[in-house]
């Protein structure tokens, strides 16, 4: 094998594939699990954006309901009020927790829309062969595998408050349908984002 | 493409080289320095790492985790006092309550990404740890034991489960008063101990130690 360093060659060039989880390469030909650690070794994973397209499109149909419906109701003996999303923000900008609703909203919605569009995107962009810069898709990549677990973090709020403010007719809070659905969103996005195959978004390169 | 069918393929000869996992290109192994890594030409995505005394750092790191976990799970989370009624709970009793008041799916969700998922990887890691340290018998259930808490990090929510307790703690404190337990400076703690365990813990040493020899 020539492996002097010019022209640089991938695994998938010199007929060779690495196990993603301890390193080792094997023949791509071979069906064998990694020798080394056992795993199932592909090449780039089988139906990579396919799967990552339909985790994706069951995330942003979560997402609907997500946003329409309440998130949290809280019962009180001065009334009962529900939330959503994004009721839920603007209530807490309106009670001058400016730094919580931000949080919130970072959370709740940029996060979701950024994920959606950026993994859309790469999606797309494989699918189509589009001319796009390698190193820009992988950064975006590797951000949205970072920062999608972060969605999370109303489902634990409402989860915290729901369990703990059981206080009968004085005041208790109950979840609203909203929530499991923003958690399934968040869930299968971060599917979706974990099933998309990195090595592919370098590989127009290396196929020239 | 040379088939695998007949002569059994020499591993040995591809151990000089390594693919770089973000993008598969391929680089001649290096031998690194104890705290060096080497990063892909290409993409920048880590490529080899050697990290110094991995093996006992990430073990104690894992023991540490594990007693936390148990902290967390049995002490009080939080209390809540309002017009004279007040309420103290655990970590257990908050899931109990969602799951006996019909909120099953969220009481499950919060059990699986606080408790189940961040417990499982640690006993995996703090089993393979282990054997490794005291010079067991290298199983093959340590390697898919290694893989499978290596693919659990990032469903361990414990990180962000703290940011959603001190946003509840904000968004109720005009409805009744919250106060901290012991619990939550344990999980706290606990969410140090991760990020050092994810810092320590070198990967390639660990399955250089627990991977089949040819």
């Amino acid at each position: 094998m020539g492996m002097h360093h010019s022209p640089p060659l991938t695994a998938r060039q010199v007929g060779l594939k690495a196990c993603t989880s301890c390193g080792s390469l094997q023949r791509i030909g071979s069906t064998a699990p990694c020798r080394r650690c056992g795993a199932k070794v592909s090449s780039r994973r089988e139906k990579s954006v396919q799967r990552a397209a339909a985790f994706l499109l069951v995330g942003i149909m979560a997402y609907i309901p997500a946003n329409l419906y309440p998130v949290m109701l809280t019962k009180a003996f001065t009334g009962n009020t529900s939330d959503t999303i994004i009721s839920g923000v603007f209530v807490l900008i309106d009670s001058g927790s400016y730094v919580v609703a931000l949080i919130i909203f970072v959370a709740s919605v940029c996060i979701p829309v950024i994920k959606f569009v950026i993994i859309a995107g790469l999606a797309l962009s494989l699918h189509f062969d589009w001319e796009m810069s390698s190193r820009t898709r992988s950064r975006l990549h590797v951000l949205t595998e970072f920062i999608g677990r972060w969605s999370m973090i109303d489902v634990f709020v409402v989860a915290v408050l729901a369990a703990l403010i059981q206080l009968g007719a004085i005041l208790s809070i109950v979840p609203g349908v909203g929530i499991n659905a923003f958690a399934l969103s968040v869930v299968f996005t971060m599917l979706s984002a974990s099933s998309l195959d990195p090595r592919l978004l370098w590989d127009h390169i290396a196929d020239d | 493409m040379t088939t695998e069918s007949g002569n059994p393929d020499t591993l040995d000869s591809f151990d000089e080289l390594i693919a770089c996992p973000g993008c598969d290109l391929l680089h001649h192994r290096q031998s690194l320095q104890l705290g060096e890594l080497a990063r892909c030409e290409r993409c920048n995505d880590i490529v080899q790492t050697r990290k110094e005394s991995t093996v006992d750092r990430s073990l104690a790191a894992v023991l540490a985790g594990i007693i936390l976990m148990l902290l967390s799970l049995s002490l009080p989370f939080l209390s809540l006092s309002r017009a004279g009624v007040s309420s103290e709970i655990s970590v257990l009793d908050a899931v109990s309550a969602l799951w006996l008041s019909d909120m099953r799916w969220l009481g499950f969700v919060t059990l699986a990404f606080i408790v189940m998922l961040p417990l499982a990887r640690l006993a995996l890691l703090g089993w393979v740890l282990w054997r490794i340290r005291f010079d067991r018998k290298i199983r093959s259930g340590m390697r898919t034991a290694f893989r499978w808490a290596i693919r659990l990090e990032p469903w361990a929510m414990a990180d962000i489960f703290m940011v959603g307790v001190v946003v509840s703690l904000v968004k109720i404190s005009t409805l009744a008063n919250l106060h901290v337990g012991l619990a939550f400076w344990s999980l706290l703690a606990l969410v140090a101990v991760s990020v050092y365990l994810n810092l320590a813990l070198c990967k390639d040493t660990v399955w250089a130690c627990i991977i089949r020899r040819p």
